[in-house]
C-alpha cells in the first residue's frame, strides 16, 4: 500500500516557551506519484519549524508526524535517508570542489564511493554547474550555491525532496531554470516536492496543492491544479460612477464578484465568458472604467483570503469563512 | 555514455550500512588533513623522537657496544617503565600540537558554514557526527602515539633476553590505555573549542590555552592555598600520575590515582557538554 507522504495529526511544537505548531493536522500527496505541495504563509508563520520538525531537527511536544509512513520520532534515520533537503540558508563545506562535496553528501546518504562520484557528476550537469565542478564551492556565486545545494539534495535519489526558498537570490533566468529543475524533478523523476517559498508565482507554477499557514495553524488547504482546470478568469476592475447596480448585474453574464469600496471589485469570469462581454456590461451601467487588469492565476487570491485580507474569494460562497483545516 | 550527456537519474540502489557511512566523514577527513603540509612536518617530527628511542634500544640491547661500561650505567639505560614514561611525555606533548592543528578544522568551518544542516538532513544523529570526528582525531594522534610506542616495545620485547617480556609484559597495555586517556582529552578539547570558537585560529589556541592556562593556574593555586590539590586543575598532571600507576612506577607527591582519573573524567564531560550545546544543525532564540 502506498504510504501518505507528509501525514501530520495534532501535531504541536513549543520552542523556548513559545508555541510556534499549534496542534497541526494534514495528509500530502502519495508515495510514488510525482507532485508538489506548496508550503506558504507570512514570516512566523511556522512553515521552517514544520520543515525542521519533519527533519526531526525539533522535536514535537505533542502529536504524531510522519514522512513516508516513518515515524519521525521512532524512525529518524529512515526518514533522512528518503528526504532530500535544501535548506533556505547558505550551506556548504569549505575548501571541497562542488563534486567532492556532492560525493561526500552521496556517501553520507548511503551510496557506495563509486556510485556516489558518478552522481556528484550527474546531479552537477543536471543542475547546469557541469564547467564548475571541479570549482570549490567558496568561490560560487549566490546562484550557484543556490543549484549545488539542490544537486546535493538529491544526489540520493530521495522520494520526498524538501525545498525551503529554492530561488532566493536568483536572477530571473536562474529562477527560471531551478523552477523548471523542480518540475522536472516531480514529472519525470517521480520525486513528491515540498516547497516553502514566500513568492506565490513560485509556488503556483510548481505545485499541485497548496497548504497556507498562519500563526501557528494550518488556515487553508487547496488543489491548485483543480482551481487551474476551471480555468478561471480573475478581474480587478476599478470604476468611477454609481456601481450598485453592478453587484446584482454580473450573474446575468455568468460572472461574479466582490466589491472592495471606494469603486474596486474582485470579479470571477467563467471560461465562457469573455472580457468583452464585461467591457460591455461596464459600458451598459455607465461606469468609466479607471484600472482593468485580468489574470488566470488565483493563488494570490485564496492566499488573500487566508490571510483574512479579503473577506472572501469571488466565485465561491459568500458565506464560508476562513476555517483552520 | 558520458555523464552529461546521461542526464540525471535517480539512484535506487543499495544503501550502504550504518558502518560503512559513519566511516565516511573520518576517510574524508583524513585526506582532506593529510593534503595539509604542515601536519605532514609536524607529523614527521612527531617520528624523531620514537626514532631515537629505538636507536637506545637497540644500544641498551646490544652488549658488544656496552663492553667497557660498569652495571651502574647498564641499570640507568634499561629498558623499563621509566623509559616508557619518558617516551610518552615526549608524545604527549606533540599530541597537544598535531591536535591543536587538526582538531579545530574539523568542526568550525561547519558550524561556520551552517553545514551542519546538510550532515544530520542525512542519516547521521550528532553522536554519529561527534563520534566521527573524534575517530578522526583519534586515528591521527594514534600515528604517533601509541602506535609507535607498541612498535618500540614490541622492538625490545624482541630484542631483550628472555625474563624481560615476562617482568615488563604490563607496558603494553599500559601504552594503549594511557595514550588513549590522553587522546581522548585533546580529541576532546580540540573538538569541544572547534565547536565553540568557530574560528580555526581561535579554536586552536583554545587548544594550546587549556593545557597551558590550566597548568599555569595549578601552580598558582597551590602556592596560594599551600596545597597540592591544584595539581587535579592541570590535565598533564593528572595523566602523569595515570601513567605512573599504569606502568608501575612509583607516584608522584600529591592527589593519588583516583582524584586524578576522576578529574580528568569531569574535565572530558565537561567537553562532551559543550560539545553537545554547540553541535545543534537550527539555534533556537528562546
Amino acid at each position: 500500500m502506498a504510504d501518505t507522504v507528509v501525514e501530520l495529526e495534532g501535531l504541536k511544537v513549543k520552542l523556548g516557551r513559545r508555541e510556534i505548531l499549534r496542534g497541526i493536522s494534514c495528509r500530502l500527496g502519495v508515495s510514488g506519484v510525482g507532485k508538489a505541495f506548496g508550503l506558504l504563509g507570512p514570516n512566523g508563520a511556522g512553515k521552517s519549524t514544520l520543515i525542521l520538525t519533519l527533519l526531526g531537527f525539533h522535536k514535537p511536544l505533542a502529536g504524531r508526524i510522519s514522512v513516508l509512513g516513518f515515524d519521525c520520532r521512532t524512525r529518524l534515520n529512515e526518514v533522512r535517508a528518503h528526504v532530500g533537503y535544501m535548506p533556505e540558508t547558505d550551506s556548504f563545506i569549505a575548501n571541497l570542489s562542488a563534486v567532492s562535496f556532492l560525493r561526500l553528501m552521496g556517501e553520507l546518504s548511503g551510496l557506495p564511493g563509486k556510485i556516489a562520484l558518478e552522481k556528484a557528476h550527474e546531479a552537477l550537469f543536471h543542475v547546469g554547474l557541469g564547467e564548475a565542478r571541479y570549482r570549490e564551492l567558496s568561490t560560487y556565486s549566490l546562484g550557484m550555491k543556490q543549484m549545488a545545494k539542490l544537486a546535493q539534495a538529491i544526489i540520493h535519489g530521495p522520494e520526498l525532496l524538501i525545498l525551503d526558498e529554492p530561488t532566493n537570490g536568483l536572477d530571473p533566468s536562474a529562477r527560471r531554470r531551478m523552477l523548471r529543475l523542480i518540475t522536472e524533478m516531480k514529472e519525470k523523476q517521480g520525486m513528491n516536492v515540498l516547497l516553502c517559498s514566500h513568492l506565490l508565482r513560485d509556488v503556483e507554477q510548481v505545485c499541485d496543492e497548496v497548504v497556507i499557514m498562519k500563526d501557528g495553524m494550518i488556515v487553508h488547504k487547496c488543489n491548485l491544479e483543480e482551481e487551474r482546470r476551471s480555468n478561471k478568469c480573475f478581474v480587478e476592475l476599478e470604476v468611477s460612477g454609481n456601481d450598485a447596480g453592478l453587484r446584482g448585474a454580473l450573474p446575468a453574464i455568468g460572472a461574479e464578484g466582490v466589491s472592495e469600496g471606494n469603486g474596486r471589485w474582485r470579479i470571477v469570469l467563467p471560461p465562457s465568458v469573455q472580457l468583452q462581454t464585461l467591457w460591455e456590461l461596464l459600458g451598459a451601467q455607465n461606469l468609466l472604467v479607471r484600472k482593468l487588469t485580468h489574470r488566470r492565476d488565483t493563488l494570490e487570491e485564496i492566499f488573500l483570503k487566508a490571510m483574512g485580507h479579503i473577506a472572501h474569494t469571488p466565485g465561491e460562497s459568500a458565506h464560508t469563512s476562513v476555517q483552520p483545516v | 555514455m558520458a555523464v552529461y550527456k546521461r542526464g540525471y537519474q535517480r539512484y535506487q540502489g543499495p544503501i550502504a550500512g550504518r558502518w560503512t557511512r559513519f566511516m565516511v566523514l573520518p576517510r574524508f577527513a583524513w585526506k582532506r588533513l593529510f593534503q595539509q603540509r604542515l601536519i605532514i612536518l609536524l607529523m614527521v617530527v612527531a617520528f624523531i623522537w620514537p626514532l631515537l628511542c629505538a636507536i637506545f634500544i637497540y644500544i641498551s640491547n646490544n652488549s658488544d657496544l656496552l663492553k667497557g661500561f660498569g652495571p651502574q650505567f647498564r641499570d640507568f639505560i634499561a629498558v623499563n617503565g621509566r623509559f616508557f614514561l619518558v617516551f610518552m611525555n615526549a608524545q604527549a606533548f606533540f599530541a597537544v600540537f598535531l591536535g591543536a592543528m587538526s582538531g579545530p578544522g574539523l568542526i568550525a568551518p561547519d558550524v561556520a558554514n551552517n553545514a551542519l544542516l546538510l550532515y544530520f538532513s542525512r542519516p547521521i544523529s550528532r553522536a554519529d557526527y561527534s563520534l566521527a570526528r573524534l575517530t578522526t582525531l583519534f586515528g591521527m594522534l594514534s600515528l604517533i602515539t601509541w602506535v609507535p610506542g607498541l612498535l618500540l616495545f614490541a622492538m625490545q620485547a624482541g630484542m631483550a633476553e628472555d625474563p624481560w617480556l615476562t617482568e615488563h609484559w604490563k607496558i603494553a597495555p599500559a601504552i594503549v590505555a594511557g595514550f588513549a586517556v590522553w587522546i581522548l582529552l585533546v580529541s576532546m578539547v580540540a573538538l569541544a573549542g572547534s565547536a565553540y570558537a568557530r574560528l580555526r585560529v581561535v579554536a586552536g589556541g583554545i587548544v594550546l590555552g587549556f593545557f597551558f592556562i590550566l597548568s599555569g593556574a595549578s601552580v598558582m593555586i597551590n602556592g596560594v592555598f599551600r596545597s597540592d590539590w591544584g595539581w587535579l586543575l592541570n590535565p598533564a598532571w593528572s595523566t602523569q600520575t595515570l601513567w605512573r600507576a599504569l606502568l608501575g612506577l612509583d607516584p608522584q607527591p600529591g592527589p593519588g590515582v583516583a582524584a586524578c582519573a576522576l578529574s580528568l573524567a569531569i574535565m572530558i564531560l565537561f567537553l562532551a557538554f559543550v560539545l553537545e550545546r554547540k553541535l545543534r544543525p537550527v539555534e533556537v532564540v528562546s
